[in-house]
């Protein structure tokens, strides 16, 4: 199968790959870039796990074509903060026990991210909601909710720097 | 599974690769359905034409009549102004498929043509009296969308066909829009029955114009007329609403499945319909714009 070349704008770099174009973002993300922070699951856009932010919306990556994300802005979860820091939705995470086996956490955390950025002060019916898209299947979802609620919060009174997106 | 991908920049283009790959080709825009479908190997197209770079066919227009271009995302609907008021139902059936990440790229256009019995956004839409623009290489039709789908899956929609927008009339006044779905919870959930009501009051209180439309409930979603018949110039009184809904069970036909026995579902159309007939009354009497 002929290979097409791909310009892709992942965190802030372009990269370039040449894939087939039956190929996912998810697959690329993975295979191609060694970005494995995005997990792979039920490939339906159902589970959520394979979260990414495409114009700063939140998008099922298993269901996207690596092809269909050229000259579009595309952040991973490796992308959220500056190398060796934490995105106060990460902080939060971990100061709220709101992670078990973690699979779900980057898709959960990029979810989250997305619905903040449009919704600042966020009540906890809210980030549910936000959040339906995304199955957890060890926590019971309520840390994963407080830790949002908190990061909301910590977002409002110091922002992270532009470094983190 | 393997595919060439095409991306048109105009609907001329587009038109023109569908109409040349036939039914070795599918268009693509949310690909929230077709994408699944493919990695099921439901599905497995010679080519997929990307309509993400085509002009034109994600507007929202709302002047004489309101036109939706086909690659309008549910999430745009839920958010848009327009829907905020009278037409009210359209952004509450768009608001409860999937989650943010399927709303976000899924379509309008998609969920007409995907023609599963539950699609919620068309059974606001047939409540409207929508109909469809389809585009194809000798020019462009317009149809009901009521009849459209014909089986689960199955539409008029010729191969070399994009549909390119849905439409329909501007509301009256004293009218009002309402969109109930019932399932197992609350998010993420394929209805396990659904209802669109739409009412027009007139001066003194009585009916001048109803829609009643059913999901999950036939194998394509439908209008329940002899309801809206049973309505015709009658005040909307508790005791007549409740009849309604019953007529509307009676009229609908159901299956049983994984998801609720056909009974059930039925029962749920006799409790749903006077439920939105009595909210709609409900908005009117609040002045909903």
């Amino acid at each position: 199968m002929t290979r097409i070349a791909l310009s892709l704008t992942i965190n802030g770099q372009t990269h370039d790959v040449l894939a087939e174009p039956h190929r996912t973002l998810l697959d690329v993300l993975r295979t191609d870039l060694g970005l494995i922070g995005t997990k792979e699951n039920c490939l339906e856009a159902e589970c959520g796990v394979c979260t990414v932010l495409l114009e700063g919306a939140a998008v099922n990556a298993c269901i996207l074509l690596a092809a269909q994300c050229q000259g579009r802005a595309i952040v991973t979860i490796e992308g959220l903060a500056a190398p060796g820091q934490l995105h106060p939705l990460q902080r939060a995470f971990i100061d709220h026990g709101a992670v078990q086996c973690g699979y779900c956490i980057p898709g959960m955390i990029l979810a989250a991210k997305a619905y903040l950025d449009t919704n600042p002060e966020p009540d906890g019916d809210g980030v549910r909601e936000a959040l339906a898209g995304n199955l957890c299947r060890c926590t019971g979802y309520q840390r994963i909710i407080d830790a949002v609620l908190s990061a909301a919060r910590a977002l409002r009174t110091s922002p992270p720097s532009q470094a983190a997106r | 599974m393997t595919f060439d991908y095409h991306e048109p920049t105009s609907v001329r283009e587009a038109i023109e690769l569908g109409a040349r790959f036939g039914g070795d080709g599918r268009f693509l825009a949310g690909g929230t359905d077709l994408m699944v479908q493919i990695h099921r190997g439901r599905l497995n197209p010679r080519h997929v034409v990307s309509l993400q770079c085509v002009p034109g066919l994600d507007g929202i227009e709302v002047d004489g009549a309101v036109r939706l271009g086909a690659r309008v995302t549910h999430r745009r609907l839920e958010s848009a102004e327009a829907f905020q008021g009278a037409l009210r139902g359209l952004a509450e059936g768009a608001e409860v498929v999937g989650g943010h990440q399927v709303r976000n790229v899924a379509t309008v256009g998609g969920n007409i043509v995907n023609a599963s019995p539950a699609a919620d956004v068309v059974v606001v839409l047939l409540a409207l009296d929508a109909t469809l623009t389809c585009l194809g290489p000798a020019g462009e039709r317009t149809v009901a969308l009521d009849g459209f789908a014909t089986a689960p899956g199955v539409t008029g929609l010729r191969p070399n066909e994009l549909l390119t927008r849905a439409s329909f009339p501007r509301l009256a006044p004293r009218s009002a829009t309402v969109f109930l779905k019932a399932g197992r919870r609350r998010a993420m959930e394929i209805s396990i029955a659904c209802v669109a009501a739409r009412v027009t009051l007139d001066d003194l209180e009585r009916c001048q114009d109803v829609r009643i439309a059913l999901g999950a409930v036939a194998p394509t979603a439908i209008r329940a007329r002899a309801a809206e018949r049973h309505l015709e110039a009658r005040p909307l009184t508790d005791g007549l609403m409740r009849e309604t809904g019953r007529i509307a069970a009676a009229e609908c036909r159901p299956i049983g499945d994984v998801r609720a026995s056909a009974r059930y579902r039925a029962l749920l159309v006799a409790t749903l319909v006077p439920r939105a007939l009595a909210r709609c009354l409900e908005r009117i009497k609040l002045g909903a714009p």
